[in-house]
């Protein structure tokens, strides 16, 4: 390994981490040192072992042989996310660790209050006063008493951070190590850029971990780049001397594809319009609209949080009801009230959150696939398993699922599974127009390649769709066009034709 | 979270590896019921005689039908306290029609349960009260009802019996008690397994969010879910009236814990969604052998809620699925 920093001794040092689950081996003799004041970005794909290293780093899960040394403790053992603050390491966590119904104040302190007791009372001007202090430190703009579940996601962030921060000062660390596991992942692009300025002031007193799935985001943020594989440490180089599609490739082992997007399957979508939306509105959300969709079209809608893509997709799916307009399917003039209605006229909807909106995890990989279609897999008004099976197996196929069998639970596939069962599910139902939010969100490079396929292979068949992604360049490499919301407007339609595609940066100018 | 991590370690397109086929909970109960039994065996010889577990039997059907319309409620993901008070109200009114409109009092006692399971759906889907609150409440106006209406027991006249043949007789040696309650059962298979609202119900209690967003009437699937709970809970309490030839306000009470036990006991997650018939027809075997068991054995009458109990907190530990929830509550 070579050190790319000047400070010899880390704060931080993990060597020969291995971890083996039954049948897998997640960690693999992995070593990771993290040096004061310096912001490492770790890359890898989905499985590569990034959570594993980061819950052996908070003491989630122990590691089978390896050690762990702090620069202050020397080798330590770390029996949870409790005892891995104690000697300065902490945890940022994707879903956010923070008790919303609490203000700042009872989360920055949770159950370290002890510290503010005085004759066995808590000391409420104090707390009040250091909570102060440290909402200041973290540059956060909040008030200690407002309750958590008002902040926005990324001041949520922050606090947790302030928290850390904090709790790493009590224990007597100067330079903590706090990591962010997919920090970006909820926030809008303004939000985004706020984390990272707060972050870069901070760095003077704290060394950050940061795992990403955007690459870019890591490049430009990071000091060092540490790239696993499989479980295994494959490389690591300075923030400025790396190369995206470098990295793209020492994560997957091989290269991959320019044509990511599978822009040289992009067809020439059909005449016929599946669906048009005429002076559409949502009050407070967002002003009249109209669009228009082809058969086989893929159209990107692209807003920063808060730009009313939201409600327009609600208003498409049933979810809640527009305060005006029409939608038209296929010419038809159609309001759907509730999902059950918008399913019957044959619009789809694959949501963001998979694991709470999209699948019954704890059924099986048969039963979520035929969910819509148990109506007509009726043989003499009853389900038979003949025919249940047969609708499945097809799909399964179909959409190349990879499951042990028909009957597995279907909570324990991998994402991308899970993912493409939802999409089966969907569109073994005779959907016409589809709404694919977020569809490759958590899911890996292999099997993103697989949707993306999917979604190709479905525009070919006349599915109209209407796609709002994880990335920019997702959304510009699948799409025909190119709708542009901000501030609840519509503000501008894009071409976006096989090499001929606009450049994030095109859009980013409009939307922001 | 841990589970994708690891199976993506083969490397993108390769099948992921699997841990062994997951063992379905019912395994470890039938697994149990046996241990008991054996056990109940070498504690007396006649237990395993024909007569006995006939016997046995027919004490579990009760028990088995509770648990059933219990596990309605349970899988779509909720739970229904008010099966006391039906099963008490149900028969005590069942006593007192059969002398007036005597066999009407079926169908009308029948009615009045899946009534009960309406309004139990309604006050939860449409007033948007949680069950337990909702069915405690109705549970407890009943069972209040029952006492109002027969303050002392009350017997069913010898004049009325040949209305209770249904029940009380005896088919080819084999008494009605139980040719109803292995009727239930298959009805309850059979509904769960080849009809839609069977499965929508699964759906509702295992994603009720998921299953909206797919275009499942949940209200729908939720309220026939307690109705036909209730619907099971009087046909109950009209079958306790008939093999007591009368009946007390009070013979429901104990039905509403040990419904959940049989349900539980079973192996079905009390979080809605997983489970099913067969697993409940175990726990009322279970609890069946275990009641009559003990008392075939000789074990002291007070002692025995204790072994009940820790019998319960064993299935429990076998059968429950902790993978499905993080947060036991």
């Amino acid at each position: 390994m070579s050190d790319t920093t000047l400070i010899p001794t880390p704060v931080l040092r993990l060597s020969g981490i291995t971890k083996v689950y039954p049948g897998v081996v997640a960690l693999e003799g992995v070593d990771l040192a993290i040096y004061p004041n310096e912001v490492v970005g770790l890359i890898g794909e989905n499985g590569a072992g990034k959570s594993t290293l980061m819950k052996v780093l908070v003491g989630y899960v122990q590691p089978d042989s390896g050690r762990l040394e702090t620069a202050k403790d020397g080798p330590v053992f770390l029996s949870g996310p409790a005892s891995a603050i104690e000697h300065g390491i902490g945890m940022v966590f994707q879903e956010g660790a923070l008790i919303p119904n609490l203000s700042v104040l009872d989360n920055l302190f949770l159950c370290h209050e002890k510290t503010f007791e005085r004759f066995g009372f808590l000391s409420h001007r104090t707390m009040r006063r250091i909570a102060r202090e440290q909402i200041r430190l973290a540059q956060i703009d909040v008030d200690v008493d407002s309750l958590v579940q008002d902040l926005s996601l990324a001041n949520r962030q922050m606090v947790e951070v302030a928290r850390l921060l904090w709790l790493s000062s009590i224990y007597g660390h100067p330079n903590p190590v706090l990591i962010l596991d997919e920090p970006t992942a909820i926030l809008s692009d303004t939000e985004v850029d706020t984390l990272f300025a707060i972050l870069r002031s901070i760095k003077h007193r704290a060394s950050v971990v940061l795992i990403s799935h955007r690459l870019s985001e890591v490049v430009e943020n990071s000091d060092r780049i540490v790239i696993l594989k499989d479980g295994r440490n494959v490389a690591e180089m300075p923030a400025g001397s790396a190369k995206i599609s470098e990295i793209e490739q020492l994560m997957v082992g091989h290269e991959v594809s320019a044509d990511r997007y599978l822009e040289e399957h992009q067809h020439e979508p059909q005449e016929v319009e599946v669906l048009r939306v005429e002076e559409l509105r949502v009050e407070g959300q967002f002003e009249p609209l109209d669009f228009s969709l082809r058969k086989g079209e893929i159209v990107g809608l692209i807003g920063l949080i808060g730009s009313g893509k939201e409600a327009v997709r609600d208003c498409l799916t049933g979810i809640r009801r527009a305060d005006g307009g029409h939608i038209f399917l296929e010419g038809l003039k159609v309001s759907p009230a509730n999902p059950h209605q918008s399913i019957r006229l044959g619009i789809g909807h694959v949501p963001i959150e998979r694991r709470s909106q999209g699948l019954a995890t704890g059924m099986s990989v048969q039963d979520n696939i035929n969910l819509l279609v148990l109506k007509s897999l009726r043989r003499g008004g009853l389900l038979t398993r003949r025919a249940g099976r047969r609708n499945a197996q097809r799909w399964v196929e179909r959409c190349r699922i990879k499951t042990p069998s028909l009957d597995v639970l279907s909570g324990t596939l991998s994402g991308g599974n899970q993912q493409k069962v939802v999409i089966a599910k969907w569109i073994g139902a005779n959907t016409r127009f589809l709404i694919l939010d977020h569809p490759t969100r958590g899911v890996d490079v292999g099997a993103k390649e697989e949707i993306y396929h999917l979604i190709r292979d479905l525009s070919l068949e006349g599915i109209g769709m209407l796609i709002m992604c994880d990335t920019l360049e997702e959304d510009i490499g699948l799409s025909h066009r190119i709708l542009l919301m901000k501030e609840g407007r519509l503000i501008k339609e894009m071409a976006a034709a096989p090499n001929a595609k606009p450049t994030p940066s095109d859009i980013i100018k409009f939307i922001v | 979270m841990d589970a994708t991590a690891i199976t993506a370690v083969n490397g993108p397109g390769e099948r992921p590896q699997k841990p062994a086929r997951r063992v379905p909970t019912f395994v470890y109960s039938i697994g149990l019921l046996i241990l008991i039994v054996l056990c109940l065996q070498a504690g007396n010889q006649n237990f395993l005689s024909a007569y006995n577990l006939l016997t046995i039997l027919d004490f579990s059907v009760i028990l088995l039908l509770v648990g059933l319309g219990q596990m309605c409620a349970i899988l779509v993901g909720g739970n229904d306290l008010s099966v006391g008070g039906n099963i008490s109200f149900t028969s005590v009114v069942f006593v007192m029609l059969i002398g007036r409109i005597g066999v009407l009092a079926y169908p009308a006692c029948l009615v009045m349960g899946v009534a009960v399971g309406v309004i139990n759906g309604v006050l939860l889907t449409r007033v948007r009260i949680p069950s337990f609150i909702a069915t405690l409440g109705t549970g407890g106006i009943l069972a209040s009802l029952a006492m109002v209406f027969a303050p002392v027991p009350v017997n069913i006249p010898t004049n009325q019996w040949k209305y209770l043949s249904v029940i009380t007789e005896k088919t080819f040696g084999v008494s009605n008690t139980l040719l109803l309650g292995l009727g239930i059962l298959l009805l309850y298979q059979f509904f769960y397994r080849y009809t839609v609202t069977g499965k929508r119900i699964y759906f509702t209690g295992n994603n009720i969010n998921m299953a909206w967003m797919s275009g499942i009437d949940v209200a729908a699937a939720r309220i026939i879910a307690f109705a036909i709970c209730g619907l099971s809970a009087a046909a109950a309490g009209i079958m306790i009236s008939a093999e007591q030839y009368g009946s007390n306000p009070y013979l429901g009470e104990p039905y509403i814990l040990n419904s959940i036990a049989v349900v539980v006991v079973g192996g079905t997650a009390l979080t809605g969604g997983t489970g099913g018939v067969v697993n409940t027809l175990i726990g009322a075997l279970i609890m069946g052998v275990l009641k009559n068991g003990m008392n075939v054995v000789g074990i002291d009458q007070y002692f025995q809620q204790s072994i009940l109990g820790v019998m319960i907190i064993i299935c429990a530990v076998l059968t429950f699925d902790r993978t499905k929830t993080t947060v036991i509550k």
